[in-house]
């Protein structure tokens, strides 16, 4: 693949912890890739399975769920939610042949600006070296 | 503990403090007695300003003191220091004069008089109720006691029968022995359990030599006109009586005879209220009626207390009446309530259980040195001798401190706006609170994790806390600055940002240390004179005033080293600090006699248990994090709890009091408003789609969702809900829905930003 493949990758961010930490990374001028497409829930808990395949199905390259530390969720036990879910989606998603390093759960405290930039590299590289998932031209619709 | 023979050996060996004198207060109290109470009495009223008059029917004061308890109990020499002692105080002791006889009460509260307290103690003994009372040779333990007391000659035969078993029995009945009587043979009708008498008492009697016939009443004193036997009867004992003590029923036909030519009758006494007639109310007892608390009789202005009111008791017990009658005859002259706000009984409390080491030694009590027996025998030196010095220390470190406070609720008087609630006990509140401030603080950095320093293991190398508290002139060398073994340092060093800007500890700068450096160096250099060195990294002296200071620091001579200091070595008495001077360019060493170890600020290591608790979160280095680093820099994300201080990171004293103060202004805003509005942002369950398959109520934390059993739905309770949305992604129908969040909305984002 060439060099200039820029993928396109949604990030689900909980209010409280993930996205305050991408805010603080922005505060603290951290650089980082610009690949990640955030969208704002109020916690990781309201991530439907459905949203990640919404995301993978209009074109998206690669899917990021964060939320706060277990234990540190704002509402007490939302991100143990996802942490149940989402391992079970991503069983699936391997099943429909998406490869394991297209979707990526990871906790980000609101401290954690440096972290929220190192998880976007990681996963901006590893999805690069994917290359282009293109689900929707693979996948007919019925 | 033997805390008995420990007051006493305080008692011998300190001279009571001198007397300062408060201001008169012109009125006049009058004490009748001088024995135990009435001296008590009068000396807390002398105390407290009083004009105090005691007078006393006897010849010497000190009542029961002084002519009952008998010299070998209670030295003269003792009694006389401790009755001078409150003559100085200007108690006016006027003896010879028996009040009801002499003068009677109306002529005390003519003279000018405003209160008199009755002490008159209980000197008249009962009768016996036996035929040959009134032989000659029978005698009244209390005036046997008190004849020998008071000089007068007094004779016992070679075989004495002293009848009782209380003090004044056991008195007696040593005194005879000391006045030669060949064979003392002590009465009693109950068994030695039964025996009011202190128990030591009896083992010395005995050890003396005198014989204990216990269960036995005398029924007939025998003699013609001088006594020359005693019959007795053989007792055993029933059911318990009012006292709790099991009553002596007589034995018929167990009589026997005790050879005796005196008979000394102790088996009670009774205050003589004949004298004072009608002036007093007597009990049934044939004691002053009285309240046992506040000593007040029934006449106004008139007080008792003592043996008068109880009965023969000790003279703890009298002085003790005698020190709550000043503080009752102290409230009635002053018109004030004789209750209100006082504390009879000295409140009991259970002392807190302590363990104890298993390898503790087991360390017997020390025993009071006693005269030898043989030297006892006719004459009244003092029995027990007292605990040496040595034997004091011995005692008195057996003591195993389980409560430091000895409660003597000294503190407790003294502060005047009582701020002091000695019953205070720790308690759970319940509070209904519209805003919570976190003001939790921080800890300073333990330099045992840097072992370089050798902190913990050389003396003279300290923190700087610890260099603080030894400024401090309260502190424990008084606010001298001493090296351990007690000389001046001649140079000290100062090792800046430990625990701070290191990637071996924390890599933040905890910002005041290096002006608090700069302070503790100027302190060095007008307590001591020393050479003070400062081995920094950077200074941070940003602040109003602060880069004056630096300058000012600079000008008295302290030298400021760039290079932080890599290692302190002990070398002979001295301590070596490796550095490397970067100005020079190259590594240096100090050898100085202290090191203060400079350690940063680090959050206190129940953080995260209290960020549990309340809902906020921390940040990388521990402390709590707020909302927005400058938009919002004390509240946090959860709405009502605001931050002050350290606890939301490292601070000087103005920053953290203008932090605490935005904090409690923004509290205030809530407060003031009286009401919060919430967020919008809540889940809904629409009626008409939900299968009432109760997913979401068993996955909401906060309860916010419940099953209406009768429409079969799950519903949303708006107040509750904190708009997390989990419940919305579990809904299998898609009935729950998250306001402004809903399915619809985050699918056109997701449309959106894949365009």
């Amino acid at each position: 693949m060439s060099q200039e493949f820029e993928p396109k990758i949604v990030g689900f961010l909980c209010n409280w912890c993930s996205y305050s930490g991408a805010d603080m990374a922005g505060t603290a001028r951290i650089q980082y890739a610009p690949n990640v497409h955030i969208i704002r829930v109020m916690c990781s808990g309201r991530v439907d399975p459905s949203f990640v395949l919404k995301a993978f199905r209009e074109g998206a390259d690669g899917v990021l769920v964060a939320g706060c530390h277990p234990g540190d969720c704002h509402y007490t036990a939302g991100n143990y939610k996802t942490l149940r879910r989402m391992p079970l989606l991503a069983k699936m998603l391997e099943q429909f042949g998406i490869e394991p390093g297209r979707f990526r759960l990871e906790w980000v405290s609101a401290a954690e600006g440096a972290r929220w930039a190192r998880v976007v590299n990681e996963m901006t590289a590893t999805v690069q070296k994917l290359g282009p998932l293109n689900w929707k031209n693979h996948v007919r619709h019925t | 503990m033997a805390i008995a023979a420990l007051k006493r050996f305080v008692a011998d060996h300190v001279a009571p403090a001198a007397f300062i004198p408060p201001k008169p207060r012109g009125e006049k109290v009058a004490v009748v007695g001088a024995g135990p109470a009435g001296l008590s009495a009068a000396y807390h009223l002398a105390r407290n300003g009083y004009d105090v008059t005691v007078f006393d029917a006897l010849s010497i004061p000190g009542g029961m003191m002084a002519v009952g308890i008998p010299d070998y109990r209670l030295p003269r020499k003792v009694l006389q220091e401790e009755i001078e002692y409150i003559k100085r105080m200007g108690v006016d002791i006027v003896p010879n004069t028996v009040v009801g006889k002499n003068i009677t009460l109306e002529e005390i509260f003519q003279r000018g008089y405003k209160a008199i307290f009755l002490g008159i103690g209980a000197h008249r003994s009962h009768k016996l109720g036996v035929p040959g009372e009134e032989l000659s040779g029978v005698l009244q333990g209390v005036s046997f006691l008190r004849d020998f007391n008071l000089g007068k000659k007094v004779e016992v035969g070679r075989r004495v029968a002293v009848i009782g078993g209380g003090n004044t029995a056991v008195d007696a009945a040593r005194t005879a022995l000391r006045l030669g009587a060949e064979q003392v043979t002590i009465v009693y009708r109950r068994s030695r359990e039964e025996m009011p008498v202190n128990k030591w008492e009896v083992e010395e009697a005995e050890k003396e030599g005198i014989a204990i016939r216990f269960l036995a009443a005398p029924t007939w004193i025998l003699g013609t006109d001088r006594v020359t036997g005693l019959e007795c009867i053989g007792m055993e004992l029933g059911e318990p009586d009012q006292s709790g003590r099991r009553r002596p029923i007589p034995i018929p036909g167990s009589s026997f005879t005790l050879e005796a030519d005196t008979v000394i009758a102790a088996i009670g006494q009774a205050p003589d209220l004949t004298v004072l007639g009608k002036a007093v109310k007597a009990t049934g007892w044939g004691t002053i009626e009285a309240d046992p608390e506040t000593c007040a009789t029934a006449q106004p202005g008139v007080f008792a207390g003592g043996d008068a009111v109880t009965g023969a008791a000790t003279v703890i017990d009298a002085v003790a009446a005698g020190k709550r009658a000043a503080e009752s005859i102290h409230r009635y002259l002053q018109g004030q309530d004789l209750r209100e706000g006082r504390a009879f009984d000295v409140p009991k409390e259970l002392i807190a259980h302590k363990e104890l080491s298993e390898d503790m030694e087991y360390v017997p009590r020390q025993e009071v040195p006693t005269l030898p027996i043989t030297e006892r025998r006719s004459n009244f030196r003092e029995v027990e001798l007292g605990l040496s010095e040595e034997m004091a220390r011995r005692e008195a470190e057996r003591c195993l401190d389980c409560a430091a406070c000895a409660e003597c609720l000294q503190c407790e008087a003294a502060c005047g706006p009582k701020a002091i609630r000695h019953q205070m006990k720790e308690e759970y509140v319940e509070l209904e609170v519209g805003a919570i401030i976190l003001a939790t603080g921080h800890e300073f950095y333990k330099p045992q994790g840097l072992p370089q320093y050798h902190y913990g293991r050389f003396p003279n190398i300290i923190d700087s806390m610890e260099f603080e508290r030894m400024c401090n002139a309260a502190g424990p060398t008084g606010g001298e600055i001493l090296l351990a073994d007690g000389r001046k340092p001649e140079s000290v060093a100062f090792i800046h940002c430990v625990g701070c800007r290191d990637a071996h500890s924390n890599t933040y700068c905890s910002r005041l240390c290096c002006m608090h450096a700069m302070k503790q160096a100027h302190l060095v250099k007008e307590k001591t004179g020393a050479d003070v060195y400062e081995l920094y990294i950077d200074i941070r002296a940003g602040g109003k005033g602060y880069e004056e200071f630096y300058e000012r620091v600079q000008r008295e001579g302290v030298i400021f080293i760039r290079g932080r200091g890599a290692e302190v070595i002990p070398v002979d008495n001295r301590l070596v600090v490796k550095a490397e001077d970067t100005g020079l360019g190259r590594p240096i060493i100090l050898p100085v006699d202290l090191v203060v170890l400079v350690t940063g600020m680090v959050a206190r290591a129940d953080t995260a248990e209290v960020a549990k608790t309340f809902h906020v979160t921390r940040d990388k280095d521990g402390f709590f994090l707020e909302a927005h680093p400058k938009l919002r820099p004390f509240h946090t994300n959860t709405d009502g709890i605001f931050l002050a201080g350290t606890c939301q990171g490292p601070k000087d004293i103005p920053d953290t009091v203008a932090h605490a103060n935005a904090a409690a202004a923004e509290a205030l805003v809530l407060l003031g408003r009286g009401r919060v509005t919430i967020e919008p942002i809540i889940a809904e369950i629409d009626p008409d789609v939900c299968a009432g398959c109760k997913v979401c109520v068993e996955l909401c934390a906060y309860s916010a969702i419940e099953f209406d059993a009768e429409r079969k739905i799950s519903q949303v309770n708006g107040a509750l809900c904190k708009g997390c949305g989990v419940c919305v992604a579990a809904c299998p129908s898609g009935a729950a829905q998250a306001k402004h969040f809903n399915d619809v909305q985050i699918m056109a984002e997701i449309e959106g930003v894949l365009a």
